[in-house]
């Protein structure tokens, strides 16, 4: 492969939209072609930064009932047959107030899962905060194995953390601190100077998303994630790729 | 179809972005829904109805700045030849690093800036949508999808280093 195909192909590569074979030799041509590499890199942190940073409107919930409201009451394929329907003005009655009701249920769901989201990185950072700010930590000479059983107790449920740290990224500790309503099972990172917190808590009620999700708050790069019934968010002042770096650790089987 | 106001959020972010104003994007998002039922019957239920929106959305705000500029107005930077625009070479570590730390203000400013069809393609390829798909709402090539998508990626990455290292300069 040459590097003006490498170039075409790299954003479809990023996205894995190739062929596994084409995929193969774009990864080959990128592990020795360096100026390609990081023309790819370049890419990457485009999506991320436009993923993360751009905002997105929702459509004013005014609009949806306007539009709901004018629309026609009924399409042939949902017509009903003749001579056993309701009549005419009563079909677009009831065909309107439903799609309003569609139409301004999912907007008032949309509206609410956003909000809710926000609420939980803003809540993810402010504990981040709280840490960095001398919350204590418990000992960890000994690793995870001396972190999880600290828990045992103060939590009433076992946080599922198998990242046990590496040279990029040791582990400092454990907490337990408060996190919206509940309380949190806190891991601590470190990445050179910088700290990275991992809130891991029981998700019922509460909006973490079931796939990644990275926003950057107040300067704070911030991961949320489901998996099984616990919630994990992830902050720190690590630029995202780094964070997303230590987050593909810890979501790792 | 009733199916089509589900999709009423996406198409009032794309005409948000398109034309810059929440009531002129209000406004484009009836016309669409207007020019929808007008011409439903020219739609074939096997093919892509979100981007069947997104096109009726895109030629309602074209059409909206053709009259606009018959009447008196000057062509805005929309109008220009984003062909003229070229790529940049291949970035640094530091430029890279300076893209990462810009805040959503910049962003947006970035992407506002770019020609329309420039801003196009970067919304819709967000939107998830394929090349094929992207081709289908500005009815041309998937070829020339490609190549405007790659060509408006760099533009964008030369605007956003530019307004990191603008503000690193300021702030000294």
């Amino acid at each position: 492969m040459d590097c003006g195909k490498a170039r075409e192909l790299s954003l479809d590569g990023l996205r894995q939209r190739l062929p596994s074979e084409l995929a193969a030799e774009l990864r080959e041509h990128l592990s020795g072609c360096a100026p390609c590499s990081n023309h790819a890199e370049a890419e990457r942190v485009l999506s991320e930064v436009l993923d993360a940073s751009l905002p997105q409107y929702a459509a004013p919930l005014a609009l949806k009932r306007r539009l709901a409201a004018s629309w026609p009451a009924s399409t042939p394929a949902a017509a009903p047959p003749r001579g056993i329907g309701r009549p005419a003005w009563a079909s677009a009655m009831a065909m309107a107030a439903a799609v309003t009701l569609v139409v301004v249920g999912s907007t008032a769901f949309f509206v609410q899962q956003r909000s809710e989201l926000r609420q939980l990185e803003s809540e993810t950072v402010n504990d981040h905060l709280r840490m960095l700010g001398g919350a204590p930590l418990a000992q960890v000479t000994g690793g995870l194995h001396e972190v999880k059983p600290w828990f045992g107790g103060k939590l009433d449920f076992a946080p599922a953390v198998r990242f046990a740290g590496n040279d990029d990224f040791p582990l400092q500790g454990g907490a337990v601190e408060p996190f919206l309503d509940r309380r949190a099972a806190v891991f601590v990172y470190k990445r050179r100077l910088h700290t990275a917190s991992l809130f891991v808590v029981q998700d019922n009620g509460l909006a973490f998303p079931t796939s990644l999700r990275t926003r950057t708050v107040r300067g704070f790069s911030v991961a949320l994630w489901k998996e099984g019934d616990q919630g994990y968010a992830l902050v720190s002042d690590l630029n995202l790729r780094e964070l997303l770096d230590l987050q593909a650790e810890i979501a790792s089987p | 179809m009733r199916q089509s106001l589900a999709h009423a959020d996406a198409l009032y972010n794309f005409a948000r972005w398109l034309a810059r104003d929440p009531v002129e994007a209000e406004d484009l998002v009836q016309e669409t829904y207007m020019r929808e039922l007008g011409a439903a019957h020219q739609f074939d239920p096997g093919s892509n109805l979100k981007a069947w929106l997104f096109r009726i959305l895109r030629n309602a705000f074209i059409d909206r700045r053709r009259r606009s500029q018959r009447e008196g107005s000057p062509p805005s930077v929309e109008d220009l030849d984003a062909d003229g625009e070229r790529a940049e070479p291949a970035m640094g570590e530091l430029q890279l690093d300076q893209i990462r730390a810009l805040v959503a203000e910049d962003v947006s400013a970035a992407v506002h800036a770019l020609p329309e069809s420039f801003r196009t393609v970067i919304l819709l390829d967000l939107e998830g949508m394929t090349e094929a798909e992207v081709a289908n709402v500005l009815g041309c090539a998937t070829g020339t999808v490609k190549s405007r998508l790659s060509r408006a990626r760099a533009v964008l990455r030369d605007r956003l280093a530019a307004y990191r290292q603008y503000a690193e300069e300021g702030s000294r």
